[in-house]
């Protein structure tokens, strides 16, 4: 009888195994420049002030992103993928932030940020800035940023990058590339300086991780692998409850 | 009651165990040897019969745990006499086939085969699905013995019952003997374990076939290792405890313990505090979440609650001022609670987050858990064993003072090289030390001494007890 | 502090051995006073209290000192990539890329700067286990397939430590060790 459980249990692993985790793999210029300071750049909002790099960081830590307005490439898509997912974020994160694009383009302006900003209707979104700056290969080094002046395509070739920079306008983590809100969510811990003893490396072809990370409380939560750890004891009590139905029908003998 | 084929059944699984004993041990102490450099062996070799080594001494010692259990039930319920022997049947399949593994296949990722280590295959390529599937051979035959006598004794028990629930109330109407209220949560939490095991064992034949399109989470896979065999390690302890509340009276001629409120809640809550604390393998996993580690912490410290307050202050007050008809079996019973008691201090210290994070994988780690078995699990098989023969095969206790002696002596100073070695930090698992550990290889030494003194303890009962169960195998019915 | 834990370990094992002996001796007295426990439910009562009491004394003491937050609000002075693979480390203060792993000759470091070691493993499990230049084990963390690990820690003195792996993992597991140099 026992049997039934048995293919009732077979037949629930490939249900589970069907389960795909897709998800980039590692990019190791991530991992460049981590806990070094920025350097403090002059900065010219589109608003028309001028601030410095660490002062605004000292008000709220900021979430860097490097792009320039003459791009035919990622920055425009990069920019409205982010506007959406910040929209997202911004409603079930509690630490303050701020959002700051500047332009590695020494043409760009701040009519020209402005223009950019306009785009997307950032240039009077709180969560958002948009600068220029004129130390702008000092900056770029700093953060361990390349931009490759392409000759024949009159075009930088860059990282969709963001850069999490804490109020004490240390970079804490990079994230390079079109990522998903948990990951910009892990960023957004950083910047507010909350450690997390370990993270996860995307594999592909890894499936039911113990654990997904949680962006809205900044821990770990409960992944599809936990239920799994969960399992045989469900299952025992399954069983148990299956052999004493089946043995309830026998009178019960006297003690010996 | 008792027939002979269960007597039979019962004495081939005692000399199958001895005879596995003495094997393992050997291997202990070529391993110890080659530590102390007094011999010398590859290590392949070391690491090889270290998966051994380990694997046998878990596996014989739950195997006796289970026979000793079975035997007994039969004073309570009717078990089935056909899967007890196939357990048996399969068991020694199973070892077999990972002897094969090992001596042949040079299948060496330890006994407790993390993933992936045995995917990097560095010795003979058949060895790891031997291996593997060794271990299923083994599991299927567990699983099937445990669902069998789970089943036998919810004929005669109700649910309720079977935990002794009903005796959280004022002047129950049933008893429920303590052992059957013992043996059921410890089977509770053997198929538990068991099906982890099996868990286990799918995701890695699904990765083996896969070819690589396929790959598990590690820390998964670690999780599902320690929860399989921590709680196995446990729960052999836990079946030997079984046999200890049911023949320690009778065999000291005092009245038969009785399940009351706090047995029944001790006990209850000992299966829930088995199954969580195995997290505590993983503490030097950061990736683990951290309320995980800290359920581990608790839950191995909270397991000695029930265990110090219950099982062993029972013994004590058993022994305390009363006439007790002493005799190497229930002696051998004492012993068994003093060493486990000893082993559980170093558990629940090693248990200590703080703590483990300068004991994890040192010789602190052998150390305890070489106590709860060579002078505390061990010696209640043993006692059983004993009194087994004795009353079904004749036969007196003529060596008995020296086979306390013995292994007494062997198993304190083998264990001490241990816990020194663990203070000193050496690491475990390791065939040869470096020089800068300067008393590893004088601590590895002495163990092998004193392994050997606690190896002839046993020669000498195994020979005594093996005689009388060879008797009692070869009686005609 | 290994060495008080062995040593309580030792007072603790030695006073179990004279209860359990003190209790063995008066079950082998002369019969008339062979009178068993008084008050045996009430000695339990007290005993389970008293030993829940030091359980919970224990644990409230001992896991805020667990090592996965140290030093979390400080900002690490440098970061080391540990990369582990049979039978070998790749250390490197640049982060290491697994399709050709390479890394410094040698890792130098400061004393009572904090560094962040951020721990993985390219093949199997391995063990990262910092021992001092007196070989007592200071720190460590394991080095899992898929995962990071990131332990901060903070040399107080300089010498040269060692770095055991303390995770089984092969058939040279004894010979995998790497150093760092404090200065």
């Amino acid at each position: 009888m026992f049997k039934n459980f048995v293919a009732a249990f077979i037949i629930l692993i490939p249900a589970i195994i069907l389960r795909a985790d897709r998800q980039n793999m590692p990019n190791l210029r991530e991992e460049s420049n981590i806990y070094q300071k920025v350097y403090d750049a002059p900065l010219r909002l589109i608003d028309g002030e001028q601030a410095r790099l660490h002062q605004m960081a000292g008000k709220k830590p900021l979430v860097l992103v490097l792009l320039f307005t003459r791009c035919t490439g990622v920055c425009y898509p990069y920019l409205g993928q982010l506007k959406k997912q910040f929209e997202q974020i911004r409603q079930v994160e509690n630490e303050p932030f701020q959002v700051l694009a500047v332009s590695f383009d020494p043409r760009d302006t701040q009519e020209d940020m402005q223009a950019m900003a306009g785009a997307f209707s950032l240039q009077s979104d709180s969560l958002w800035q948009f600068a220029v700056t004129d130390s702008i290969e000092a900056l770029t080094k700093s953060l361990g940023f390349t931009a490759l002046w392409n000759e024949e395509l009159q075009q930088f070739e860059h990282d969709a990058i963001l850069i999490g920079l804490n109020q004490q306008a240390y970079i804490t983590r990079k994230l390079i590339g079109f990522r998903s809100n948990a990951e910009i969510g892990q960023l957004l811990s950083s910047i507010h300086n909350v450690f997390s003893p370990t993270f996860r490396l995307p594999n592909p072809n890894m499936r039911f991780a113990c654990f997904d990370y949680d962006p809205a409380t900044g821990r770990n939560k409960p992944g599809i692998g936990l239920v799994i750890i969960a399992l045989p004891a469900v299952l025992t009590l399954l069983l148990l409850f299956a052999i004493w139905l089946r043995t309830r029908n026998k009178s019960s003998n006297s003690f010996r | 009651m008792e027939t002979t084929r269960f007597n039979k059944i019962t004495s081939l699984w005692i000399i199958t165990v001895l005879v596995l004993f003495v094997v393992a041990i050997t291997l202990g102490i070529i391993m110890r040897l080659n530590q102390s450099e007094l011999i010398t062996v590859s290590p392949i070799t070391f690491y090889t019969d270290m998966t051994v080594h380990g694997l046998t001494m878990i596996g014989i010692w739950f195997v006796a745990g289970m026979a000793a259990v079975n035997f007994i039930m039969e004073r309570y319920v009717k078990t089935s006499h056909g899967v007890n022997v196939f357990a048996y049947v399969m068991t020694v399949v199973g070892v077999l086939l990972l002897w094969a593994s090992t001596f042949f296949g040079r299948f060496h990722a330890g006994w407790t085969f993390l993933y992936p280590l045995p995917f990097k295959v560095m010795w003979k390529s058949w060895a790891t699905p031997t291996f593997y599937f060794s271990l299923a051979v083994l599991g299927v035959g567990w699983l099937v013995w445990c669902l069998s006598l789970v089943s036998s004794l919810l004929k005669k028990y109700s649910l309720k019952e079977v935990f002794a629930w009903q005796h959280f109330s004022k002047n129950p109407k049933t008893e429920t003997p303590p052992f059957v209220l013992i043996a059921m949560i410890s089977l509770v939490g053997i198929i538990t374990c068991l099906l982890a095991a099996v868990i286990l064992l799918v995701l890695t034949f699904a990765e083996y076939y896969s070819k690589g399109s396929f790959v598990n989470d590690a820390l998964l896979m670690k999780n599902l290792t320690y929860f399989f065999g921590h709680t196995i390690a446990n729960e052999m302890l836990y079946l030997g405890l079984a046999i200890l509340y049911e023949l320690f009276s009778e065999i000291s001629g005092r009245p038969k313990w009785k399940t009351t409120w706090y047995v029944a809640l001790a006990w209850n809550f000992t299966l829930i505090f088995i199954l969580t604390a195995f997290f505590h393998h993983l503490y030097m996993d950061f990736v683990q979440p951290e309320g995980f580690q800290i359920i581990g912490q608790i839950a191995s410290y909270s397991a000695s609650l029930p265990a110090a307050g219950v099982t062993v202050f029972s013994v004590i007050v058993a022994v305390y001022r009363t006439k007790i008809n002493w005799s190497l079996a229930n002696l051998l019973f004492f012993l068994g609670v003093t060493g486990w008691v000893i082993g559980g201090i170093g558990a629940v210290i090693d248990a200590t987050i703080s703590n483990n994070f300068i004991l994890h994988n040192t010789l602190w780690v052998p150390a305890h858990f070489h106590t709860y078995n060579a002078l505390g699990n061990v010696l209640f098989s043993l006692a059983f064993f004993q009194w087994f023969s004795a009353k079904y095969g004749g036969g007196s206790q003529r060596w008995s003072k020296v086979v306390l002696w013995l292994l007494l002596i062997g198993g304190i100073g083998f264990l001490t090289a241990f816990y020194i070695g663990g203070a000193d930090s050496i690491p475990r698992r390791y065939s040869s030390y470096p020089e800068v550990f300067a008393t590893a290889k004088t601590l590895a030494a002495f163990g092998a001494l004193f392994a050997t003194v606690y190896l002839s303890g046993v020669l000498v009962f195994f020979v005594n007890i093996s005689k009388r169960c060879l008797k009692i195998l070869l009686q005609r019915s | 502090m290994q060495y008080s834990i062995l040593m309580l370990f030792f007072v603790l094992a030695a006073l179990l051995v004279g209860i359990f002996l003190y209790v063995f001796l008066s079950s082998r007295q002369s019969n008339g006073q062979l009178t068993g426990m008084a008050n045996a439910l009430q000695k339990r009562f007290w005993f389970v209290l008293i030993l829940f009491s030091i359980l919970a004394i224990f644990a409230s003491v001992t896991i805020p000192k667990s090592p996965y937050f140290l030093f979390s609000g400080e900002q690490p002075s440098k970061v080391v990539y540990v990369a582990a693979r049979q039978f070998y480390y790749v250390m490197s203060y640049q982060a290491i890329d697994p399709a050709s792993p390479t890394g410094e000759s040698s890792i130098e470091l400061n004393t009572n700067e904090l560094v962040e070691f951020r721990v993985t493993s390219l093949d199997v499990n391995h063990g990262f286990a910092i021992y001092s230049p007196h070989n007592e084990l200071i720190a460590q963390t394991q080095a899992m397939p898929g995962y990071v690990n990131r332990l901060r820690w903070k040399f107080s003195e300089p010498g040269l430590y060692t770095v055991y792996c303390l995770e089984y993992c092969g058939m040279a597991h004894q010979a995998m060790k790497t150093t760092i140099t404090v200065k």
